[in-house]
């Protein structure tokens, strides 16, 4: 340990001798808190930053203001129309429900199975998990029509209204299901950060400071009796959040498979909407994580070996999901249903063919890329492979809910579906409302799970 | 949060002695011989969970685990009671059910009620979880002696601390310091607690006071509104669509103001709907083609202006009003039959398909009275002649077809078939509201084929299939 040069130190090669070190630039206790620190001490962030807090905070007043003109002009400012009243608000509801499951898969199944190299991924992927699940609950939020009445969304009794929520339909466990994912996300993240933020608030240097993460540490002090039950509480949050994470986009997928519309209505959704969803969090994670660790001076702690773990599970899902598209043809063929059998072939040779080939050479071609140990280790390049894969995963949920609503049974009611400038400025708006809260959290909040890499650490490092 | 450590009060309570270790194998080990040595009322601090550490200061297992077992066992019923509440059900007190029919399918099945059950457990487990870890741990507390010693801000970096509390028995000021030392500690320092802390300050009891009526006004005024009666309208945060400013056709207009204080309509004549502009239309009622739309020959079509509306209309049709009184037969005016067209329009091309169509459309409407063949001795028309000679009916027969004057074409040209058709005859209704203007040209083809037939057979005239 002590001869090699730590700079040159490349953690992706195994060695039987030895455990790979998860920590690299031989950091100390000390180290690791000073450098997942560093961004957050230094007296001003850097241009870098504020030019993209800039773009995204104008991104995310264009959100804003096309909401409002959707509530003064109502849901018409939309291109949804016969008969394809699901467009692109619940598109991008199951995109970004989708990209959030790959936080909580980091932060509960890899600790349920002891993956250590989570340890310093799983704060940043976890606040991805909650902002994602913000801009996704905004979509189904603003698409009711009438966005004032809410809260009949909710079993609250109503004397006037005399009405309750119909807890047999599938948009209803929908609600059930979201609502719960953001909150135990919140708790779980939250919980996680509080001896993060006793860090902050003992080297703050600022009063402001010292009261806000003061209140928000709790009065936290690392006694052993807290730690004993802070454990359990986060291995129990852990295996409740694991069927939760599962139950989420299953019941996402219960939205159409519960439907009777071809296309939809089969059984495969619910593994296949999970393994999407994994694989599309996966590759924003990646997407965030190596810009930010660069930024934020993180590398040492967010190291090669933790990028390549996760292209091999975004290679490993993508194949997954590219079996899901190779069933599904073969069940529309062999279940003899003309409808279903239509229905597939329209989604490859059909009006939408463009869709459907983008969505498979995103999600099944180029995450092949990941075999070359090159592809899956090169920063740079593991980027823009993750990138394509978003914009295939947009595209897989495009592809579900345009192309069977456009022509289902009756071809006298099929129409072509076209998207409006609001659709757009909504889509790209969405990036803003994420990206503002994900700066912001880089910036104010404990990035790194310091307490949890101080865990993991070798003993022979301080 | 630990700027008052220069504070030289004298009122200071010595809580313990804390000691600095660099390392968490000497942590434990100094945990381990403190144990042994019988200090019961210690803690040991660290900025990640230690390995061994809780058996080292006897630290019993947590009873969470159960908290939140049976808290997820309470959700379950509370889940499915909620659903049950909710949708199984319509005449609980206070707030009915709502018993959703979809489909003919069971009101309460529980398969369909699993997700949200489902859903419950996990959020009331994880708020069991959440809020048991910090109510068990004894926090949130926002003051802490501990963070009163300035070298104790290093535990949740690199630094590991061991109190052992003035309260334990074995506590000896002198005697613990050089039994921690001699267990490696790098230093040691006095934990104080600042006991002029424990006081309020004034000023929190007059806000705290203050703000205990303030929080009290709200429920006040409403318990003070409790069995009274209101003259106003309940109050609606959200009226949904109970009240809408808007007119129903064929009502008084809307009253705009409020209800309370006067009438304000919306327009003077009180209608609730503007009448139609001079020389309107309504959508596909134009109809200047008087040959094909009224029989009548375009010479003696004019337009009449009646109550501002420009109508093209027909003289004669318009004119004519024939009482629906039964078997009086009223006189009819004399009428002109050069208006009459006695060949079909030009628009209407008469073709082998507009013949068949008018032998079904005859079929349907015609038939019922006037018989199959038209020999004026359809069902209807027997049984109403039946009851005529009983007395049971007053009834007119219904004119055969095959008829000298009906089939003559200078007293009865096409134009007054179809005219008869459209507007009816003495005692025969009019049919344009049941039947369009080409299928009435196809009846009056067929009328006039089957008058040439000659055929007064009261059996249907079937074609050969």
């Amino acid at each position: 340990m002590t001869t090699v040069d730590p700079q040159s130190l490349d953690n992706t090669y195994d060695d039987a001798a030895h455990r790979t070190p998860l920590v690299l630039g031989g950091l100390d206790y000390e180290g690791v808190t000073d450098t997942a620190c560093g961004f957050w001490e230094a007296n001003s962030a850097p241009k870098v930053w504020w030019i993209l807090l800039g773009l995204a905070i104008s991104l995310l007043m264009l959100l804003g203001g096309l909401i409002q003109h959707l509530l003064f002009s109502g849901v018409g400012v939309w291109g949804n129309n016969n008969p394809a009243y699901w467009g692109w608000p619940i598109v991008n509801f199951v995109f970004w429900v989708g990209i959030g499951h790959a936080g909580t898969l980091i932060s509960a199944i890899l600790f349920l199975f002891r993956q250590n190299w989570r340890t310093s991924i799983n704060r940043a992927a976890e606040a991805m998990t909650i902002f994602a699940v913000v801009c996704a609950g905004t979509f189904p939020g603003i698409h009711i029509g009438r966005v004032w009445v809410f809260y009949w969304l909710f079993p609250i009794p109503t004397e006037h209204l005399a009405m309750w929520p119909n807890f047999r339909s599938p948009l209803l466990w929908d609600v059930f299901a979201v609502s719960t994912y953001a909150t135990v996300s919140l708790l779980f993240w939250y919980m996680g950060m509080v001896p993060d933020i006793a860090t902050f608030r003992d080297r703050s240097k600022s009063k402001i400071g010292k009261i806000i993460y003061g209140l928000l540490s709790l009065g936290w002090t690392g006694s052993a009796r807290n730690w004993h039950r802070y454990e359990i509480a986060y291995t129990l949050l852990a295996a409740l959040a694991t069927p939760l994470v599962l139950s989420v986009h299953t019941i996402v997928s219960f939205d159409f498979a519960v439907s009777q519309v071809p296309g939809w209505h089969t059984t495969i959704f619910p593994p296949y909407f999970v393994a999407g969803a994994i694989f599309s969090g996966f590759a924003m994670v990646v997407t965030l994580l190596v810009p930010a660790r660069e930024l934020l001076g993180l590398k040492e702690l967010i190291t090669l070996r933790h990028l390549e773990n996760m292209n091999k599970i975004i290679m490993a899902t993508g194949l997954m999901v590219g079996t899901a598209y190779g069933i599904e043809f073969f069940i529309a063929w062999y279940s003899g249903v003309t409808w279903e059998a239509f229905a597939f072939w329209n989604r490859a040779f059909g009006n939408y063919w463009w869709a459907y080939w983008i969505m498979v050479s995103c999600n099944v071609l180029i995450p092949q890329l990941f075999w070359f140990k090159w592809c899956r280790t090169t920063p740079w390049f593991m980027v823009i492979v993750c990138i394509f894969v978003n914009i295939g995963m947009w595209f897989e949920r495009f592809v579900i809910t345009i192309t069977s609503l456009c022509r289902d049974f009756l071809p006298s009611s099929w129409a072509y579906f076209a998207p409006t400038w609001v659709d757009l400025g909504m889509l790209v708006g969405s990036f803003g409302l994420f990206f503002t809260l994900f700066l912001l959290f880089c910036r104010f909040m404990p990035v790194i799970a310091m307490a949890e890499v101080k865990g993991i650490m070798p003993r022979d490092h301080h | 949060m630990a700027e008052k450590s220069s504070n030289e009060s004298k009122e200071q309570k010595l809580v313990g002695l804390l000691a600095q270790f660099d390392d968490p194998e000497t942590l434990v080990h100094a945990c381990n011989e403190a144990r042994e040595s019988g200090y019961i009322k210690m803690d040991a601090y660290s900025p990640f969970p230690v390995h061994g550490i809780d058996p080292a200061i006897g630290i019993k297992r947590s009873i969470l685990p159960l908290i939140v077992l049976s808290i997820a066992l309470g959700a379950v019923v509370l889940g499915m009671g909620l659903q049950l509440y909710a949708n199984g059900q319509d005449t609980a007190w206070p707030f009915p059910g709502y018993k959703f029919l979809i489909s003919g399918k069971p009101i309460f099945s529980i398969p369909a009620n699993i997700p949200v059950t489902f859903e419950i457990i996990v959020l009331s487990s994880a708020f069991a979880t959440f809020f048991g870890m910090w109510i068990l741990n004894k926090l949130p507390r926002l003051s802490n002696p501990l963070h009163r010693v300035s070298r104790f801000k290093r535990v949740t970096n690199d630094k590991f601390f061991l109190l052992l509390e003035s309260a334990d028995e074995k506590f000896n000021r002198s005697g613990s310091e050089s039994q921690l030392k001699g267990w490696g500690a790098v230093s040691i320092d006095e934990v104080n607690q600042d006991l002029t802390d424990n006081e309020l300050p004034k000023w929190l009891t007059t806000v705290g006071i203050l703000g205990a009526i303030l929080l009290m006004l709200p429920p006040a005024a409403i318990f003070s509104q409790w069995g009274q009666t209101n003259r106003h309208p309940r109050l609606h945060v959200v009226p949904d669509m109970d009240w809408q400013h808007k007119s129903k056709t064929q009502t008084v207009a809307a009253n705009l103001s409020n209800e309370l204080d006067g009438v304000r309509m919306m327009y003077n004549d009180l209608r609730s709907a503007r009448r139609p502009v001079d020389g309107a239309i309504a959508l596909g009622s134009l109809d200047i083609d008087s040959e094909l739309n009224y029989g009548i020959k375009s010479d003696f079509a004019y337009t009449i202006t009646s109550g501002g509306n420009a109508l093209t209309g027909v003289a004669g049709s318009q004119g004519e009003k024939k009482e629906d009184t039964g078997a009086i037969t009223v006189p009819a005016e004399q009428e002109n039959i050069e208006k009459y067209v006695t060949t079909f329009p030009e628009n209407f091309e008469l073709t082998q398909e507009v013949l068949d169509r008018g032998q079904q459309r005859f079929e349907i409407y015609c038939a019922a009275c006037h018989g199959y063949a038209g020999a004026g001795n359809g069902l209807v028309n027997q049984r109403a002649m039946a009851l005529a000679a009983t007395g049971g009916a007053t009834w007119t027969s219904a004119r055969s077809l095959h008829d000298v004057d009906v089939k003559d074409d200078a007293k009865n040209p096409v134009g007054r078939i179809y005219d008869t058709i459209t507007n009816g005859r003495n005692n025969m209704g009019p049919y344009k509201a049941q039947i369009p203007v080409n299928d009435r040209w196809a009846i009056v083809a067929y009328v006039k084929a089957l008058q040439e037939t000659g055929i007064q057979s009261d059996t249907p005239v079937v074609e050969d299939k």
